[in-house]
């Protein structure tokens, strides 16, 4: 028996706002505890929400770049509910009339492209965040994040695989990453999901009871949670005893390796929506969605058709290089510069990456700027200095912060591809190696390595490898 | 200084024939004297209000412009926000609730110079038609002790009518300004729904909740909402456009030509005899003085009664949702867990008719009852809303009562909450079309009770009701000083 | 409209009010009551109406995306009953 994987995902983004959805606080993370409060996101009694336009522009933006269709007559809504992170008391949202419907996201797996459908997109608003003690019976509240704006996005169940999952995250991160719509920071709460995962013969029209994934809060963790609980769902139905899965939340245990059914809720979710009487309506008119249309940066999509033409890179290095919008943004300044794309593809891959690593930074804190990267290129290119010296230049330059020229100079690391010193050198070396130029001409070629390494013994690892090695060859024909 | 009007007060100060402080003093020993058979204030700012009459007397003596209200004291409903001076909603679950900002209405009747002299007791949380809903106090009425103020701001139109202030604040989401204006002989206005900030008054019914004026004559009570109207960037619902700045000089204009409707249903069985014979008088005596007036027919009103507790309850649970003993408020001093602390802290806090409202709301919006009551209830309105509008296409105003009842003893309503509801049958239906209307004194039952009836303009009319009232009041001319 | 004790503890339950018994069956009467006279309602045909939302005549209001700080924090926090640091203290919540 043959049995189909049907995932849905639900998204909450925070959106890229300089203030709260309903009040002026500031948004930015990492403030000190309640350093980012007023008497309005506190809910303190007689205070009135007023909604933040650019929360509106962002919601539309993504309604925009995911093909929904924008909802023009808007409401809110209120979402009542009992918890110590919602001051109010319940959650300013949008239940029934949200502000996109449809929509999709393009996404390609193992070379098939395939279109996952978006059910809706709404705004509503962040909850606050709370701290549990372990050595007290006490909790801690920390409102600074109460009232940041966030989108819901909901997927239809159209992924039929884990991997489709992850395709569809990495798409829908990027995409809202390009629009400036949310920076997607997992790790900061930022980008939340939560997936729906069931399974089903195939064959089967109808859907299976489904299980809700929470708690997962890296690529990495989504993917081993699906996979997990797949693999659960399966067991069960390969054994008939599908009916013990339930319609439940399971939460995943990272640490535990497993997902782990959360305690309900009792009296299930009454949230007696209303809509929000302390709001004006909202209404999106053309001129606001065309405002929003042409103020849309350039799509990874678009993007990548373009790197394919232009710069002759694989798909594997477009991917990578695109999948992150600093990365993308900083490659094409370098190539701008004058470096070629290639090598320039090479260098943020290779060393730029590792050294990225290395320090844990990340690719908007790259300490070396494009345009100082593009002269170390040139450097090279022209031959000043060895790849090899290159890489220490670098390395130097990240660490620093200096320029490639005035390491260069400092070390003096300029290579001799003068070939006059070359030559005496080469030449100097052949008459001390006698046996190896007789094993040369005999026809062992490794002969021809250990010279070249004497070579750059002597220049003091500064000869130019490429005009050595030829005139090194050149030298060697005429002894033999 | 207790029969002198805001007007008075302000011109008397202007004119330097007294100082704002002496006015401030005046005012407080009359308060000293009087609230303690009264209790009316629920906290007083003595000191706060020497401290603005000192800054106002400085202004005049350097020749500089004061506001409209330069110099008048003011009581305001405990329900309003006042930056650093308690704030209780006369509710045990903010008793020691000191708010930490002033609201929109506070902040502009600073602009305007007023003196804020103390905070007025009401029903809890504006839920009640007597104050006698209070967690703290029960107010009387300074015409027969033995009787309710009527509420929710019974406080407010009590210390108006005793001397102790020329205007006070009160908040009307129901009825809780007109209702107590028409039981204290004093004039109450509701203004039209969002042109006075609702920033900073503690909600009760969002979509129904206004702050106005309660005041000696018709004159105080434009001169009151000259100082408070206006778009609010604070308040989403508050009004967007122009709207006049000046009642004041058109008022006396007169009614003659003006048309005035009365709605024959309002007059049929459960209005008092004696209310319903002095609004007779008026209506006389409105013709007299060259205004038409016609009988129309307004019959879904009964209706409205069930919309309005729907909805404003409805509102109110999920308003009251945020007190739970976390962030401020009363708290519970022994609990086992969070759920325990809030639980006990809402069921301590809240009294039981803020309770009985709450579980209400919290029905008619459950799953499974939102069709029911508060969709149809919001369907109700949009139709009781449509008919006030088309009866305005042919009339100017609306007139009719404020209470079916004469104001009535302490005790006597409070067995059934029903019996209570039914007494707003006049005045909810305006809050729930987003009307203006004005309660005016227009004489007295035999017992020397003061009996109001109450005008009723369109969206933004505020100007034809005041004068319209003044007319009457000038022409009506009554004592309504009650002997205390 | 009946109303039994269950729903009345239910609905407590939902606004988060403790009833003791005693309390649960004045309760029911009073929603009884109440509830009779909301059947007036029932009775009228509004099947043509929408259900209006919003006041009429209220236009959007927007507002621009500028960030300002509340300064007196010490104000904003004098009602909290117990802090720790900067945080609110409460007992623990269990998940």
């Amino acid at each position: 028996m043959s049995y189909e994987t049907i995932i849905g995902l639900e998204i909450h983004a925070e959106l890229n706002t300089r203030s709260k959805i309903f009040c002026s606080c500031r948004t930015e993370f990492g403030a000190k505890p309640n350093e980012n409060t007023c008497p309005i996101c506190m809910g303190l009694p007689g205070t009135l929400p007023v909604l933040n336009e650019e929360a509106v522009n962002l919601a539309v933006k993504a309604g925009t770049i995911f093909n929904c269709e924008i909802n023009r007559l808007n409401k809110m809504d209120r979402k009542n509910y009992f918890y110590p992170d919602l001051p109010k008391a319940y959650q300013t949202s949008q239940y029934d009339i949200p502000i996109c419907r449809g929509g999709y996201v393009e996404i390609e797996t193992e070379g098939v492209e395939r279109r996952i459908r978006l059910n809706r997109i709404h705004m509503e608003e962040d909850a606050g965040k709370l701290i549990h003690l372990e050595d007290e019976a006490v909790s801690l509240i920390d409102y600074n994040r109460v009232g940041v704006p966030l989108i819901e996005i909901v997927t239809e169940p159209d992924m039929r695989s884990v991997e489709e999952a992850i395709a569809f995250l990495r798409a829908l991160k990027a995409m809202l990453e390009y629009g400036g719509i949310s920076d997607c920071r997992m790790e900061q709460g930022s980008l939340r999901c939560d997936a729906n995962i069931s399974l089903r013969r195939i064959g089967q029209d109808t859907l299976n009871t489904r299980v809700e994934l929470k708690n997962l809060n890296s690529f990495k963790e989504l993917q081993k949670a699906l996979e997990k609980e797949e693999k659960r769902q399966r067991e069960l139905y390969t054994f008939g005893e599908e009916d013990k899965i339930k319609q439940e939340t399971r939460r995943w245990d990272s640490a535990k390796g497993k997902t782990i059914p959360m305690r309900s809720k009792e009296d299930a979710h009454d949230y007696r929506y209303f809509p929000e009487p302390d709001l004006a309506p909202v209404i999106i008119d053309d001129i606001r969605i065309r405002k929003v249309r042409e103020a849309l940066p350039e799509m990874p999509a678009e993007k990548k058709k373009r790197f394919r033409e232009l710069y002759g890179l694989s798909e594997k290095e477009i991917d990578i290089i695109i999948g992150d919008k600093a990365f993308a943004q900083y490659y094409e300044a370098l190539v701008a510069c004058g470096t070629n794309p290639k090598t320039g593809a090479n260098w943020i891959l290779g060393n730029m990456l590792k050294l990225l690593n290395e320090k844990g930074l990340g690719t908007d804190q790259i300490p070396v700027a494009p345009d100082a990267l593009c002269k170390l290129t040139k450097i090279i290119a022209e031959g000043t200095i060895s790849i090899t010296a290159g890489q220490e230049v670098f390395r130097e330059m990240f660490d620093t912060g200096r320029s490639a020229g005035e390491i260069v100079q400092e070390k003096g690391l300029s290579q001799i591809s003068d070939t006059s010193d070359m030559e005496r050198i080469i030449e100097s070396v052949l008459d001390d190696n006698p046996q190896s130029v007789s094993d040369y001409a005999a026809g062992k070629t490794q002969a021809a390595g250990f010279l070249m390494g004497q070579v750059m013994k002597g220049s003091k690892g500064k000869a130019n490898p490429q005009v050595a090695k030829a005139i090194l060859e050149e030298r060697l024909k005429q002894r033999v | 200084m207790e029969r002198m009007t805001a007007w008075e007060i302000r011109c008397g100060i202007t004119d330097k024939r007294f100082t704002a402080k002496e006015a401030v003093t005046s005012c407080f020993e009359r308060i000293y004297e009087k609230d303690t058979i009264i209790n009316g204030f629920l906290t007083l700012c003595h000191e706060e209000a020497l401290n603005q009459a000192a800054r106002i007397d400085e202004k005049i003596k350097r020749g500089e412009q004061v506001g409209r209200l330069g110099g008048v004291p003011i009581a305001i409903k405990d329900n309003i926000c006042t930056d650093g001076i308690k704030t209780t909603c006369a509710s045990r679950m903010l008793h020691d609730f000191i708010p930490p900002y002033d609201a929109t209405v506070i902040k502009k009747l600073k602009e305007a110079d007023a003196i804020i002299i103390g905070k007025t007791n009401m029903d809890e949380f504006a839920m009640g038609s007597s104050t006698e809903n209070s967690a703290f106090m029960k107010t009387k009425n300074p015409w027969d002790r033995e009787r309710v103020p009527g509420g929710s701001s019974g406080g407010s139109a009590a210390v108006v009518s005793a001397g102790m202030t020329a205007i006070a604040l009160g908040s009307d989401t129901g009825g809780s300004v007109r209702q107590p204006a028409a039981f204290c002989g004093v004039v109450g206005l509701k203004p039209t729904y969002g042109l006075v900030s609702r920033f900073g008054l503690i909600a009760f019914g969002s979509s129904l909740d206004q702050i106005g004026p309660l005041s000696k004559n018709v004159k105080d009570s434009a001169l009151v909402l000259e100082a408070i109207q206006g778009e609010d960037k604070l308040d989403s619902t508050s009004v967007r456009h122009p709207v006049t700045e000046d009642y004041i000089s058109s008022m006396e204009k007169g009614v003659k030509g003006m048309k005035i409707a009365v709605p024959v249903d309002f007059f049929q069985s459960g209005l008092e005899e004696e209310i319903s014979a002095s609004i007779k008088e008026s209506i006389e005596k409105f013709k007299a003085l060259g205004a038409v007036v016609e009988d129309i027919s307004l019959p879904i009103t009964a209706e409205g009664l069930s919309a309005y507790y729907i909805i404003s309850s409805a509102e109110a649970s999920s308003n009251l949702a945020r007190f739970d003993g976390i962030r401020y408020g009363y708290r519970r001093s022994e609990f086992s867990d969070l759920e325990q602390l809030m639980e006990k802290s809402r069921s301590e806090g809240f009294g039981e008719e803020v309770k009985r409202r709450i579980m209400l709301g919290t029905y008619a919006l459950s799953s499974g009852y939102y069709d029911a009551y508060y969709n149809r209830a919001q369907k109700l309105r949009s139709k009781i809303r449509e008919q006030f509008v088309k009866a305005f296409e042919g009339y100017d105003l609306i007139l009719s009562p404020v209470s079916p009842a004469l104001p009535f003893k302490f005790g006597e309503k409070s067995s059934d909450p029903v019996e209570m509801y039914l007494a707003d049958i006049y005045t909810v239906n305006i809050n729930l079309a987003g009307l203006p209307a004005l309660s005016i004194p227009c004489g007295f039952s035999k017992d020397g009770l003061p009996t109001g009836l109450q005008l009723i303009g369109s969206h933004y009319g505020e100007e034809k009701i005041f004068r319209a009232a003044y007319a009457l009041e000038q022409e009506l001319k009554l004592k309504l000083q009650p002997v205390l | 409209m009946k109303i039994s004790v269950e729903d009345v503890i239910y609905i407590a339950k939902l606004a988060k009010l403790s009833l003791d018994p005693e309390q649960a069956e004045k309760m029911v009467k009073e929603f009884e009551g109440i509830l009779s006279h909301f059947e007036s309602i029932d009775k009228l045909d509004l099947s043509d109406v929408k259900p209006e939302f919003y006041n009429e005549g209220m236009t959007p209001v927007l507002r621009e995306d500028t960030a300002c700080v509340f300064e007196d924090k010490e104000k904003l926090f004098q009602n909290v009953k117990s802090m720790r640091d900067t945080y609110i203290k409460v007992p623990k919540i269990i998940e």
